[in-house]
C-alpha cells in the first residue's frame, strides 16, 4: 500500500467523522429535529440514570399504599394492579426499550448494510441472489414471522433482537442497495478504484458514509417502530415476560382497569412509549429537512 | 322420618342426629345426605332451607334470547373434551346423569335417584322414566350402559377413565374389572358393581366429558342435528364465530323460558368480551378474569357473580430428583411463602390463602389446621439441616395461559430468594406447558387444578402412588393408606379426622407448594334471571328467563 | 412486457414454494407435539399414537410436505393437496381449512377496504395541504399531529378509543363480531372503531409520506417554470404537483402491504373481529401448521401481487422508466 493511499484513508475517515458531527451541529437549524432530539435524549438519560432517579424497586409491591392507587404524593403516577409504583416501572422500562430497540436496529443495519453493499456493488448474480432472498423474507407477513420466531426460540430480549434483525435487515438491504447502485457511479469511487483500493474499502469508506443521509433518517424511524413492535408482541402474549417492566405489557395488563375508569395505569406507559416514538420520528424529520437543504 | 331415612341409606339417621347435635354443618349434611340418595328437596327441608341449588321453574316471563361471549370451538367428541369450555354448548343438548348445583351439592338429573350399599361398592341408579331423546325414543338403561362402557374404553381416551379407573377397571386398567361391573337391572335401572369403595360416584357422573349420548351417534357430536335429551337443539354453528341453540318443546324438566341462547366468539382477549358486555352486544360472560373485574363492576346494567371454589395451582416438586429428595427442602419451600401476599399479588386477594395440602375450605372434609404462615428463619434452618445452608438454584416451569399464574410464580420466586433459593421462572405457552406438566423433565412446575366437590377426589387423582395424573411422582405409603381409609369413610366427622392426618402429612412431607384458592366470577345482565355462578363455571340456560 | 410478467410470475411461484417450505420446516422443528395439542393435556400415549396414524403424522417430513403440496400421495394413498385445491386439515378447528378460511379473508378484506377508503383521500388532502408550503403553520401542525398518531401503538389506541366511545359516551359497540342482534348495533357501527384505529395509525404514516414527496416535487424546476409561466399557485398544485407527488407514496404503500397486516392482526384481536389475522395468530400459537401455511401463502400471494402492481404502476406513472 502506498503512502498516498494511507493518507487518503485517514482523510476519508476524518471526513466521515467531521461529517457526522457537522450533521448534529446542523440539527440546531431544525426546530422539529431539536424537539425530537430533546425527547430522545430525555429518555436516554432516564434509562442511564434509572437506578438513581427511580423512587422504588420496579417490582416491589407497596401493599401499604394500596392497589391501583391514583397519582398521589408518595407515588407520583400511582400504583398498578399489583401495587407496584408506576413511575419506577416506567423509568426502568425505558432501559428495556432503549436497550432492545436501538440494539436490534443496529444489528439489522450491520446485516442489511453488508447485504445491500454487496448486492449494489457487485450487481449481477450476487445482486439477483441476495435480493431474491430478501424478497422472500419481505413477502412474509411480518407478524407471523415474529410469532414463529418467538414461539420457536422463546420470548426473551435476545430473541426479539434476533427477530428484528432477521425481519428488518432485508428492508435495510434494499435501501442500502439502491443508494449503492447510485453512488458506485460517482467519480470518487472511480478514483478509489484507480488507486487500487480493495472492494471492502470502497464499500465501507467511500460508498457507505455518503449514503448516510437516508440511512440515518430510516434508522431513527426504525428504532421508533421497533419500540412499538416490542409492545405489540407483548400485547399479543409473545413478548417479554413479566415481572420486568415492559411498556407494552403494562398497557395490556391494565386494559381491564382502563375500561373500569382507572385510566392512569394504562395511560402512563402508553404516553411514555408514544413520546419516545414521536421523538424518534421528529428527529428523523429534522435530519431529513437538513439533508434536503444541502 | 328416621325409618324412611334408614331405608334410603343405613347411615342417614346417624347423619340426621349429627345435624341435630350441631356436629356437622348444614352444608355437610346436604352434601352427604344427597350423596347417599336423599333427594335434595328433602335434604334442604331437613336443614330448614329452601332448595336454591336449582332455580325454581316459576318464570316471570318466557321468550327472548340471551347472548353469551364464548369461544366457539370444535365440539365434535364430547367424551374426550379436555376443557370445561368445550362442554358449554353441548350441555344444552346432551345431558348428564347427575347435576352438581352452584351450591356444590350433587343431585340426580337424568336419573331419578340413586342408592349406595353400606360399603359404598354397589351403586344403583334409577333412571327417570319420562326422558325422551329428540328422535322420540325413550331414554333407557342400555343407553347409559353404552355411554359408561364407551368412556371406560381406553381406546376412546376419555378422562372419565382416570376418575373411575380405581374402582371400575382391572389392575392393568385396560378392561372392566368384572364382566358384571356395569349391570342392567331393568330398562330403567343400572347398577355399578365396583371393586373398591367410592364415595364420589354421583360427582363422577357430572364430569364434563360424561354426557349421555345416543348410541347411534357413535360418540360424535356434529352439533346441528345431534340427538339429545336436553332442553334445546343447536340450530347454527359457525366455528370461531357463533353458535345458536333454540328451545325445543316437550323437555322432560319443563320447557325452558328462553327461546334461544347465542354464543358469540370474541377471541382470546378477555377485554374484548368485557367491551362487548359494556355495549350490550352480549348479556353475559361465563368467566370474568380478575384483571377485568374493575371494568365489570362499573357496569350498572350487569350483576357480577362470585363463586368460592377449590380452583388452585400447585408448585409441585418431584422427589425423584436429587433437588427435591429431602422432605426438609420441600417443607422449607412451603415455609418461605407468604400465601396471603401471593394471593394479593396474583389474584387481587380474591379467594383464600391455601395451606399446601390441596384440601379446600369448601370441601366438606376440610380440617382446619393452625395456619401455616411464612417462616423464613424456620425455612433457612430446614435448608441448613438438609445440608444446603446457602440455598440452591432451580427452575420453575409455569403456564402462560392465565395471567395470574406467572404472577403467582414470580411472587413466590421473590419469596424463595429470601431463603437463598434462586428460582428461575420459565413461562411457557399453554400448549407447550401441557406437554411437560406431568413429565420428569420438569422437576419443578406450577400446575392449575380445577374445582372438585370433594377433597378426596383431588387427592386421589393427583397424589396417590402411580396414578396417571400424579404429576409430582410422589409416592408415600402412609398417604396412600390414609387416603383409601378416607375414601371409604362416609361419616364426615370421621373422614375429617383422617383427612387432618393427611393434611399434616402433606404440610410436612408433601410434594407441593400451594399458594392460593381462587374465586371465580361470571357476569350477567340484570335482566337475565335464574343465573347462578357455579364453582366449575358451568352455565345452565334452561333455568334462565328474561325479566 | 410479456417477459416482465413471466418473470414476476416465476418469482411468485418460487417465493411461495420457498415460504411454504420454510413454514413447514419451522413448525416441524419447533417445540410442541401436534397430537398433544389436538387432544389436550390428558390424552394417553395410545390416543396420541392413534391420532398420529389417522393424520399420517408419523411419516417422514418430506413425504408430508410433498403430499400437502399435492405432488405425492398422502398416507391414505390419495393425491390431494394444494395443487388440487385442498388446503389440508386444521388441527385447531378440527375441520378442512377450506371450510373457514375464505370467510375470514372476506371479513378482513371488508375491514381493510373500508379503512383504505377512509385513509386514502384523507391522507392525500392533508399531505398535499401540508407539503405545498413547507414550513407553514399548517405544515407544522399536520406534521406534528401525524407524527403523534403514528406513534401510538394500535393496541393502546384501540383500548383508549373503546374507553372513550364505548365506556364513556356509550355511542359505539365495543366489539365487531359482525353479528347484529346484541344491543342492536349495525355492522357499520361495529366497523367504526376498528377502522378508526387503523386510520389513526396509517393516516399519520401516509400523510408524512405524501407531504415529503410533495415538498420534494415543489422544489422541482418544472414547478418553478409553471409558476413563472404565470399559472396560479392553486393551478400549479392541482395540475402539476399532485400527480407527480403521489407516485412515490402510492407505490410505497403497495410495497408495504405486509406491514399493514400486523396492524390488522392487532385490531382484530382488540375488537374480537372474526378475521384472517386473528385466525392466523391463533393458528400459529396453536401450531396448526396447515392453517398457517394456507394463510401465509395467501398473504404472500397478495403481497407479491401488490408489489407487481406497485412496480407496474410506478413504470406507467413515471414515463422516465421503461420496461427493461
Amino acid at each position: 500500500m502506498t503512502t498516498e493511499a494511507t493518507t487518503g484513508g485517514v482523510r476519508a475517515r476524518r471526513r466521515v467523522l467531521s461529517g457526522w458531527l457537522g450533521r448534529l451541529d446542523l440539527l440546531r437549524e431544525s426546530p422539529i429535529g431539536m424537539v425530537g432530539a430533546g425527547i430522545v435524549l430525555f429518555w436516554c438519560l432516564t434509562a442511564i440514570f434509572a437506578p438513581l432517579i427511580s423512587p422504588y424497586d420496579p417490582n416491589m409491591n407497596h401493599f401499604d399504599a394500596g392497589v391501583a392507587l391514583p397519582p398521589s404524593p408518595g407515588h407520583w403516577l400511582g400504583t398498578d394492579d399489583q401495587a407496584r409504583d408506576i413511575l419506577s416501572r416506567i423509568i426502568w422500562g425505558s432501559r428495556i426499550v432503549l436497550t432492545i430497540a436501538p440494539f436490534a436496529t443496529f444489528c439489522a443495519y450491520v446485516v442489511g448494510c453488508i447485504i445491500g453493499l454487496l448486492a449494489g456493488y457487485y450487481r449481477g448474480w450476487v445482486d439477483t441472489f441476495l435480493m431474491q432472498v430478501c424478497n422472500v423474507i419481505l413477502s412474509f407477513p411480518v407478524l407471523v414471522l415474529y410469532i414463529i420466531i418467538m414461539i420457536k426460540f422463546g420470548p426473551s430480549a435476545l430473541n426479539i433482537i434476533v427477530a428484528v434483525t432477521f425481519i428488518a435487515s432485508p428492508q435495510v438491504a434494499r435501501l442500502v442497495r439502491s443508494q449503492t447502485l447510485e453512488l458506485r457511479e460517482r467519480e470518487y469511487v472511480a478514483a478509489a478504484k484507480m488507486r487500487g483500493e480493495p472492494a471492502w474499502y470502497i464499500m465501507l469508506v467511500e460508498i457507505l458514509p455518503n449514503a448516510r443521509g437516508p440511512l440515518i433518517v430510516d434508522a431513527c424511524l426504525r428504532t421508533g417502530y421497533t419500540a412499538i413492535t416490542i409492545g405489540t408482541l407483548g400485547f399479543l402474549g409473545v413478548g417479554l415476560r413479566p415481572p420486568d417492566p415492559d411498556w407494552g405489557g403494562m398497557v395490556r395488563d391494565t386494559y381491564g382497569f382502563l375500561l373500569g375508569g382507572q385510566i392512569h395505569m394504562a395511560l402512563a406507559p402508553a404516553i411514555a412509549l408514544s413520546s419516545l416514538v414521536v421523538g424518534f420520528s421528529l428527529l428523523a424529520d429534522g435530519v431529513r429537512e437538513i439533508s434536503l437543504r444541502d | 322420618m328416621t325409618r324412611n331415612l334408614k331405608e334410603i341409606h343405613s347411615y342417614l339417621p346417624t347423619l340426621a342426629t349429627q345435624l341435630a347435635e350441631g356436629k356437622v354443618s348444614r352444608r355437610e349434611f346436604l352434601r352427604t345426605s344427597t350423596l347417599l340418595g336423599l333427594s335434595a328437596a328433602s335434604a334442604y327441608a331437613m336443614v330448614g332451607l329452601p332448595d336454591q341449588g336449582i332455580a325454581s321453574k316459576a318464570y316471570a316471563a318466557t321468550g327472548g334470547t340471551v347472548r353469551m361471549s364464548m369461544r366457539v370451538q370444535p365440539i365434535e367428541s364430547p367424551h374426550t373434551y379436555s376443557w370445561i369450555q368445550d362442554s358449554m354448548m353441548s350441555r344444552n343438548v346432551i345431558e348428564y346423569l347427575t347435576l352438581t348445583g352452584s351450591d356444590n351439592v350433587t343431585r340426580p338429573w337424568l336419573c331419578e335417584k340413586w342408592e349406595a350399599s353400606d360399603d359404598l361398592k354397589v351403586w344403583t341408579l334409577h333412571l327417570r322414566q319420562d326422558v325422551k331423546w329428540s328422535n322420540g325414543e325413550p331414554f333407557v338403561a342400555d343407553h347409559v350402559i353404552w355411554n359408561i362402557k364407551r368412556c371406560l374404553d381406553p381406546a376412546v381416551g376419555s378422562s372419565v377413565l382416570g376418575l373411575m379407573k380405581g374402582y371400575m377397571m382391572n389392575d392393568a386398567g385396560d378392561a372392566l374389572w368384572d364382566a358384571n361391573a356395569v349391570e342392567k337391572v331393568d330398562d330403567h335401572t343400572v347398577r355399578l358393581n365396583a371393586r373398591a369403595a367410592q364415595l364420589a360416584v354421583p360427582e363422577h357422573f357430572f364430569h364434563y366429558p360424561f354426557p349421555m349420548m345416543h348410541p347411534s351417534s357413535e360418540g360424535k357430536f356434529p352439533g346441528i342435528g345431534s340427538i339429545g335429551t336436553g332442553w334445546a337443539e343447536i340450530v347454527e354453528y359457525e366455528l370461531g364465530k357463533k353458535c345458536v341453540v333454540k328451545k325445543k318443546p316437550g323437555y322432560w324438566h319443563g320447557d325452558g323460558a328462553l327461546d334461544s341462547v347465542e354464543y358469540i366468539d370474541h377471541g382470546d382477549d378477555p377485554a374484548a368480551a368485557v367491551a362487548a358486555l359494556t355495549s350490550g352486544q352480549v348479556d353475559g360472560i361465563w368467566q370474568v378474569e380478575a384483571t377485568q373485574l374493575a371494568a365489570v363492576r362499573k357496569l350498572s346494567h350487569v350483576t357480577l357473580y362470585e363463586a368460592t371454589t377449590a380452583q388452585t395451582a400447585v408448585a409441585r416438586m418431584q422427589p425423584i430428583h436429587d433437588t427435591w429428595k429431602d422432605p426438609r427442602v420441600r417443607k422449607a419451600m412451603r415455609l418461605a411463602i407468604d400465601t396471603p401476599k401471593v394471593l394479593q399479588v396474583a389474584y387481587l386477594g380474591l379467594g383464600e390463602p391455601a395451606e399446601h395440602h390441596h384440601v379446600a375450605p369448601v370441601h366438606p372434609e376440610y380440617a382446619k389446621l393452625p395456619f401455616m404462615a411464612q417462616d423464613i428463619e424456620g425455612a433457612k434452618k430446614l435448608l441448613a439441616d438438609a445440608g444446603l445452608p446457602n440455598g440452591f438454584e432451580t427452575e420453575l416451569f409455569c403456564n402462560a395461559d392465565q395471567d395470574w399464574e406467572p404472577r403467582a410464580a414470580n411472587a413466590m420466586a421473590e419469596m424463595w430468594k429470601q431463603i437463598g433459593v434462586n428460582v428461575k421462572v420459565t413461562v411457557l405457552p399453554g400448549a407447550q406447558y401441557w406437554e411437560i406438566w406431568d413429565k420428569e423433565t420438569a422437576p419443578f412446575a406450577f400446575t392449575t387444578w380445577t374445582h372438585r366437590p370433594l377433597g378426596v377426589m383431588v387427592l386421589g387423582l393427583a397424589y396417590r402412588t402411580g396414578v396417571p395424573w400424579n404429576e409430582s411422582k410422589w409416592s408415600n405409603a402412609k398417604f396412600d393408606e390414609l387416603l383409601s381409609q378416607a375414601e371409604g369413610t362416609l361419616d364426615v366427622e370421621k373422614r375429617r379426622e383422617v383427612v387432618e392426618e393427611i393434611e399434616i402429612l402433606m404440610q410436612e412431607e408433601g410434594p407441593i407448594v400451594q399458594p392460593l384458592w381462587r374465586s371465580v366470577f361470571a357476569a350477567m345482565d340484570k335482566k337475565v334471571q335464574g343465573f347462578q355462578a357455579h364453582p366449575t363455571q358451568y352455565v345452565f340456560p334452561w333455568d334462565w328467563s328474561l325479566a | 412486457m410479456v417477459s416482465f410478467f413471466a418473470k414476476r410470475f416465476g418469482a411468485l411461484i418460487l417465493t411461495m414454494l420457498i415460504v411454504s417450505f420454510l413454514v413447514f420446516i419451522t413448525f416441524e422443528f419447533s417445540p410442541g407435539d401436534v397430537a398433544r395439542n389436538a387432544l389436550g393435556p390428558f390424552a394417553t400415549e395410545v390416543q396420541l399414537e392413534k391420532y398420529r396414524q389417522e393424520f399420517g403424522l408419523n411419516r417422514p417430513f418430506m413425504a408430508r410436505y410433498l403430499s400437502w403440496l399435492g405432488v405425492a400421495p398422502n398416507h391414505k394413498g390419495e393425491i390431494s393437496g394444494l395443487l388440487q385445491g385442498n388446503f389440508g386439515y386444521s388441527t385447531l378447528w378440527k375441520t378442512q381449512v377450506n371450510t373457514f378460511v375464505w370467510d375470514r379473508i372476506l371479513n378482513t378484506a371488508l375491514l381493510a377496504g373500508v379503512a383504505f377508503a377512509v385513509i386514502a383521500p384523507l391522507s392525500i388532502i392533508l399531505g398535499v395541504a401540508a407539503g405545498m408550503r413547507e414550513g407553514s403553520l399548517l405544515d407544522r401542525v399536520v406534521s406534528v399531529l401525524s407524527a403523534i398518531t403514528t406513534s401510538i401503538p394500535e393496541f393502546a389506541m384501540g383500548a383508549f378509543l373503546v374507553t372513550i366511545f364505548v365506556v364513556g359516551f356509550r355511542i359505539l359497540p365495543g366489539t365487531a363480531p359482525l353479528e347484529t342482534g346484541g344491543g342492536g348495533w349495525s355492522i357499520a357501527s361495529q366497523l367504526v372503531l376498528p377502522v378508526a384505529t387503523l386510520t389513526a395509525y396509517y393516516l399519520g404514516y401516509l400523510v408524512r409520506m405524501v407531504r415529503a414527496s410533495m415538498v420534494e416535487v415543489m422544489t422541482r424546476p418544472y414547478i418553478r417554470t409553471a409558476v413563472l409561466k404565470g399559472l396560479t399557485f392553486r393551478g400549479v398544485v392541482m395540475k402539476h404537483a399532485i400527480r407527480n407527488a403521489l407516485i412515490t407514496p402510492f407505490t410505497a404503500i403497495l410495497l408495504q402491504l405486509n406491514f399493514l397486516f400486523t396492524s390488522v392482526v392487532v385490531v382484530e384481536t382488540v375488537f374480537g373481529f372474526p378475521g384472517f389475522g386473528r385466525m392466523l395468530v391463533e393458528a400459529a400459537l396453536y401450531k396448526d401448521v396447515l392453517t398457517v401455511e394456507t394463510a401465509t401463502l395467501f398473504a404472500v400471494f397478495v403481497v407479491v401481487i401488490t408489489q407487481v402492481i406497485g412496480d407496474l404502476s410506478y413504470m406507467l406513472l413515471n414515463p422516465r422508466i421503461r420496461f427493461s
